[in-house]
């Protein structure tokens, strides 16, 4: 009994702290009983859609409410077309190191078309942040530690066979769903209504 | 007609028709394991029906593409089987077809979620519908013969 106990509570701390995630990227009670991973690309235009439209939505109904802990992961995709993404996905990862995450990614997702065609990603970045945020924020989007961090959360999706950008993986009672289809926000609601039922 | 005499020919039918039948099974299955509001959104993401239809279909249509493959593959009521196969498959290709050329990047919800419309999902539901034509044809022409 006393080994089942110490067993317990040696494994608690791992339970409670879920995934490894910087606190600046995630949002709501990380004992929320769902769990939210949203896996995007800055330079995928569902995302931008997905980003303004129907996440505030979802926020709204789940993760305010304590129904879920949302985790924002970086997914560039790796294809000609998108030479820019690790490189915002390192921009908005480094601003979360300073608190400036949903800023700097809301800012990169409003100005995608235009940054997205020069490449000029600090020009959308640097007016949410302050002068000292700016010198922080430039020296860290080099640091390796910010491109490994990048390069985990690529990695957690391709282990999670995320296939496409938006991908939401829900996780509800250790039981994974990923959710890609944004048409319609009934149909996601009713699913999670659904689940958070169960 | 003469040409169903042939038995090389009858047994290329029927294979076409099991391995065609097994496909439809399959894709009733991996839509099935899938929660129906995410087929559901998927069909939402044609534009072409309202949500309420789109409901609808996401949870009949899978239960029907695996009733309607089995009876392709036991062979039963070869004529209604092929009939409704391949209007089914002319609906598919053609919604398909248009997505496509609207340049909608969108999921063609086939076998699952994650299968965006390509030259390659094309190329395989129009295959699958020229084979269907072909066993309705052979069904229709062999009055006798379980094809």
């Amino acid at each position: 009994m006393k080994i089942l106990a110490l067993a317990l509570a040696l494994l608690l701390p791992c339970v409670a702290a879920g995934p490894e995630v910087d606190k600046n990227r995630t949002m709501g009670n990380p004992s929320a009983p769902l769990m939210f991973e949203l896996y995007s690309d800055f330079m995928c235009p569902h995302c931008k859609l997905l980003h303004e439209n129907i996440l505030p939505s979802i926020i709204l109904d789940y993760v305010k409410t304590g129904k879920a802990y949302l985790i924002f992961r970086e997914y560039p995709l790796q294809i000609p077309q998108h030479v820019y993404s690790r490189p915002a996905a390192a921009l908005a990862v480094a601003a979360g190191r300073v608190g400036k995450y949903q800023a700097a990614s809301d800012a990169l997702f409003k100005q995608q078309n235009s940054w997205g065609m020069t490449g000029k990603l600090w020009d959308a970045v640097a007016p949410v942040l302050t002068p000292d945020e700016q010198t922080k924020v430039k020296a860290l989007s080099q640091d390796p530690t910010i491109l490994a961090e990048v390069q985990k959360d690529v990695d957690r999706g391709m282990a999670a066979m995320v296939n496409e950008t938006p991908t939401l993986m829900i996780t509800y009672k250790l039981k994974q769903q990923p959710w890609s289809k944004w048409a319609d926000y009934s149909f996601f609601r009713s699913y999670v209504d659904g689940l958070l039922k169960k | 007609m003469d040409f169903l005499r042939n038995n090389s020919l009858k047994i290329a039918v029927v294979l076409l028709r099991v391995v065609l039948g097994a496909i439809f099974i399959y894709a009733g299955y991996v839509k099935l394991e899938q929660p129906w509001q995410l087929f559901a959104a998927g069909i939402a993401e044609y534009e072409i029906v309202p949500l309420w239809a789109a409901t609808f279909l996401a949870r009949t249509l899978p239960a029907f593409e695996m009733l309607l493959g089995l009876m392709l593959v036991i062979g039963r009521w070869s004529r209604t089987s092929t009939v409704i196969m391949s209007g089914l498959l002319v609906v598919f290709f053609s919604l398909m077809v248009r997505a496509f050329a609207q340049g909608k990047d969108i999921s063609c919800g086939c076998f699952g979620p994650n299968e965006t419309i390509s030259w390659k999902t094309l190329l395989r539901d129009g295959s699958m519908l020229a084979g269907s034509i072909v066993l309705t044809v052979m069904a229709f022409c062999n009055r006798r013969t379980t094809v």
